[in-house]
């Protein structure tokens, strides 16, 4: 938990939470910042003849070439053409790429207005959305950056 | 852990290291007083910091070593055999418990006493004389001069120069004090701190040298790594800048010594490794019950550390199967009169950016036919392919998992994974092995390791409108199809694409059709380059969409996820910047199934001479200038250019090509520049570049006919071979005199310059 986590604990025993705020098509995604390193905008990763599905291609990142996820196709969307954003992201077992439609505000967040995954969802967007917060004008799907690591996505093929 | 015990840790371990050395030299000579100071030293300094650090159970094990120690030392006690193998087990004692600090941070609770008493009991002589006296035991009755003629010892007293850097201080500390101490009783051993202080005495050398973390020197390497890719882009960049060019040419060279320093400061010697083996051998002759000399060769030849490292295990398990299946047993060795103790050899030598350490034994050798039975047996080959196949490349099957010809299973070896195993650790660095044997003669292992992991010479190729570079150590050559030959040119045995190259059929793989998986529609008319792969005899044809140039590229790693594609061996950031996947050839090869070939295109041209005497084989390209055929060696030839003819410029009525700013001399003995000219002044011209010396040379040709194998003729009668022709396609060709190519006199100060652009082409 953030230093500001903290700070901003308030009495009610509610807490907030700073996320990162990314669009995919029609939908807004949170990604929780401490996990965020940097923000690549613009960027066309390479693609890999071959590879998985949800793999995005490859990008230059500080010397180290990184595996990008690509949320779209993670979430079976048709891809997009022209140029993405990527979030570089930390996770257990390295760095990695997100790519993702186009990357937003930074956003504070009450844990009052979270609400779990909705039962009706499909079972493959169960696994990798982690409930939403409801705002005034949407609502904002959390994302952990954990299950996103390409590693585990190929060892759990999300079906 | 606190610094004081890590530094301890890595001084007691280059001290048994040194230790474990000088005892197998000891075997050969036990008188040796300066080795015997050397691992007396070794012990001592580990029985005074562990006492001083509070290892108790270390300390009473090494105070057992070292009162027997200072009986050698004395004289009183001769190291045979038996003593020495008593020293082993103290050597493999103390860097157990050494492991166990290093793990665990304490000496952990395990029980010496028996180790103790071995030691304990070897200080009285009785064992000695009672033992039976082995032939190393009986050497010392040998006069020294005769023993120096015997034997040659693996390495002399004095550590090669290089090793300085790592060795520890102690090892600057004059040897000849040895002797001196030997005045000195050690049987009072109770003042380790007296004795101790010359150890820590700093002299010279040891100032001028430092220990660096590992770790800093592979974030070096990256970052060298990383300025070698911006140098890449800056020279592509400024390259139509004059004004840059001038400051990028610096920043390539400033680039290029620091890589060349960064990777110096990672280089060790050899004999780090091979300094493991005389105890490995030692161990292994006498369960194996063979008589066996070491010999060493090229101990200072250096390699990266980490491909050293490497290294270690498939090395090791060359000297076992050596031992093992190489090596006879003395009785046998004499029966087939041979000198009872056989040889190792040991040879490190360094031939341009490769490595080569070769393990040669003078056993039994590898029996051919055993292999040919044993492949069609276990259906690697078929038996008529088996017929055909030359022995050479039948020796290179030993590699493949599980190939293992020996009679019966032992616990060194026979169960077939060794040679797999040094095959894949050497190739996962991207070396190469070969083998070549003689029945009763002996075997040799040749390991070609790389000298450096990181960057490597590249191809870069095209394919599905991406990069994609192709390591040059496996590329043989490249054709061009151009599109409106493509279907004349590639040829179709159900499905399977094969190409004609020189008269032979070369198994052909799509790049683009393996990597877009199922999808196999029919290529559009286009222009096709074939880049003919060798990996380990595996050839074929790897077709792509088109070239680009050759770049030196920095090796970065893959995530897992895409690793386990099974086809890239990395990724890499081109001088555009762009990313390219490196591909494995090895791993395509696997993939579509590409088996070992006999190379036909070899033993058909040599079909028609004597055999005996078209050993070496030559390759050459074959020119037609003015009609005439000419050849020049194919070695010699860097590049083949089609220029503009308005490129070619004159010094007074001599041709020269200006390239990048440097001049060329152009060869036109045909007087072809002429005769173009006369047609127009926008037509093309072929240059073929060759290197002579270390300069470049043009010549200017008609045309560019093919590449052949060459035959050496005789003079009938006196049997000279004939300089300057050679039998190219059954057609007496004369070569190039490359040499006779007068200099330009202005050239004479820009060779330097032409030998980096090379390397950086190379």
């Amino acid at each position: 938990m953030s230093i500001a986590q903290v700070l901003q604990k308030t009495e009610k025993g509610s807490s907030l939470l700073e996320v990162c705020s990314v669009r995919l098509g029609q939908t807004w995604f949170g990604l929780p910042i401490e996990h965020i390193l940097e923000i690549v905008g613009g960027s066309r990763p390479q693609p890999v003849p071959l590879a998985p599905e949800f793999v995005g291609g490859l990008f230059h990142y500080r010397g180290d070439v990184l595996t990008t996820v690509s949320l779209r196709q993670l979430l079976g969307l048709p891809p997009k053409n022209g140029p993405q954003d990527i979030l570089v992201l930390e996770s257990t077992s390295g760095c990695f790429g997100l790519l993702v439609d186009l990357v937003g505000e930074v956003l504070t967040v009450s844990s009052t207005n979270y609400e779990p995954n909705p039962s009706t969802l499909d079972q493959r967007r169960k696994t990798l959305f982690d409930g939403a917060y409801k705002l005034k004008d949407k609502l904002l799907v959390m994302l952990d950056p954990e299950l996103l690591d390409p590693m585990r996505l190929s060892q759990h093929p999300a079906s | 852990m606190d610094d004081l015990t890590r530094e301890f840790l890595i001084e007691s371990q280059e001290g048994l290291d040194r230790m474990e050395r000088c005892l197998t030299e000891l075997e050969t000579r036990p008188e040796d007083a300066a080795l015997l100071g050397d691992i007396f030293r070794s012990v001592h300094t580990i029985k005074g910091t562990t006492g001083f650090l509070g290892f108790k159970r270390l300390e009473k094990l090494a105070h057992a070593g070292e009162n027997l120690l200072g009986l050698l030392r004395e004289g009183k006690l001769i190291a045979d055999r038996v003593l020495i193998t008593g020293l082993l087990h103290l050597l493999d004692g103390l860097r157990s418990i050494l492991k166990t600090i290093e793990a665990d941070e304490a000496e952990g609770s395990g029980n010496d006493a028996e180790l103790i008493a071995e030691l304990e009991s070897l200080q009285s002589p009785a064992p000695q004389s009672a033992g039976k006296k082995s032939p190393a035991a009986s050497k010392p009755k040998v006069p020294r001069a005769r023993r120096a003629k015997l034997v040659s010892p693996p390495s002399s007293d004095v550590p090669p120069p290089n090793q300085e850097r790592v060795e520890d201080k102690r090892e600057t500390e004059p040897r000849i004090k040895a002797p001196d101490e030997r005045r000195v009783s050690e049987r009072t051993i109770e003042t380790p701190i007296a004795k101790a202080k010359p150890a820590v005495a700093s002299t010279g050398a040891a100032e001028s040298t430092l220990r660096v973390d590992i770790v800093l020197l592979n974030r070096m390497m990256n970052l060298v790594g990383e300025l070698v890719l911006t140098r890449n882009q800056v020279l592509q960049a400024t390259a139509a800048d004059p004004r840059m060019t001038m400051l990028s040419r610096r920043l390539d060279m400033v680039t290029a010594d620091l890589r060349e320093s960064v990777m110096k400061a990672r280089m060790q010697p050899v004999s780090n490794i091979f300094s493991k083996l005389p105890r490995i051998m030692r161990d292994l002759s006498q369960v194996l019950g063979r008589r066996v000399r070491l010999e060493v060769e090229g101990q200072d030849t250096e390699l990266d550390k980490s491909l050293l490292e490497a290294i270690k295990d498939p090395l090791t398990h060359a000297v076992r199967n050596s031992l093992d299946h190489g090596i006879e047993p003395p009785d046998v060795r004499v029966a087939a009169g041979k000198d009872p103790e056989g040889t190792l050899k040991l040879r490190a030598l360094q031939e341009g950016s490769h490595v080569i350490i070769e393990v040669l034994d003078d056993g039994a050798g590898i029996d051919v036919e055993k292999v040919r039975r044993k492949a069609i047996e276990r259906g690697v080959i078929s038996s008529e392919r088996a017929a055909q196949t030359s022995e050479r490349e039948l020796l290179q099957l030993i590699f493949l998992p599980g190939f293992s010809t020996a009679a019966a299973v032992t616990n060194v070896s026979g169960r077939g994974v060794g040679m797999d195993v040094v095959r894949t650790n050497v190739e996962k660095i991207g070396g190469k092995v070969e083998i070549d044997s003689r029945v009763g003669k002996g075997t040799t292992l040749r390991l070609r390791i790389p000298l450096t992991l990181a960057i490597i010479p590249a191809l870069i190729v095209r394919s599905l409108g991406q990069n994609f570079a192709l390591p040059q150590g496996s590329l043989s050559e490249l054709v061009h199809v151009p599109a409106e030959e493509a279907a004349k040119a590639i040829e179709w045995i159900e499905g399977a694409p094969l190409y004609r190259l020189r008269g032979n059929l070369l198994p052909l793989v799509f790049l683009g059709h393996l990597l877009k998986a199922a999808n196999q529609d029919a290529e559009p008319e286009q222009d096709n380059f074939v880049a003919v792969l060798d990996v380990d005899g595996r050839r074929f044809g790897l077709v792509v969409d088109g070239l680009a140039d050759p770049e030196e590229i920095v090796v970065k790693p893959l995530s897992a996820v895409l690793k386990s594609i099974g086809l890239y061996s990395g990724a890499t950031v081109l001088g555009n910047a762009e990313l390219a996947l490196i591909l494995d050839p090895g791993a395509i090869a696997s993939k579509v199934g590409v088996t070992i070939t006999t190379r036909e295109e070899e033993a058909g041209s040599a079909d028609g001479q004597e055999s005996g005497r078209a050993e070496e084989q030559v390759e050459y390209l074959l020119i037609e200038v003015a009609g005439r055929r000419a050849a020049v060696l194919l070695d010699d030839v860097l590049r083949i250019e089609q220029l503009p003819l308005s490129r070619i410029e004159y010094i007074g009525n001599r041709p020269v090509l200006n390239f990048e700013g440097n001049l060329m001399p152009v060869e036109d003995s045909g007087d072809l520049i002429g005769a173009v000219h006369e047609i127009s002044r926008d037509a093309k011209i072929i240059v073929v570049v060759c290197r002579e010396g270390n300069r470049h040379v043009g010549i200017a040709v008609s045309q560019v006919l093919d590449v052949a194998v060459g035959s050496e003729l005789f003079e009938s009668g006196t049997q000279h071979r004939a300089e300057g022709v050679t039998l190219l396609k059954d057609r007496v060709t004369g070569v190039v005199g490359l040499r006779l190519v007068p200099p330009l006199p202005a050239l004479e100060s820009s060779t330097g310059e032409w030998n980096q652009i090379e390397e950086v082409m190379a």
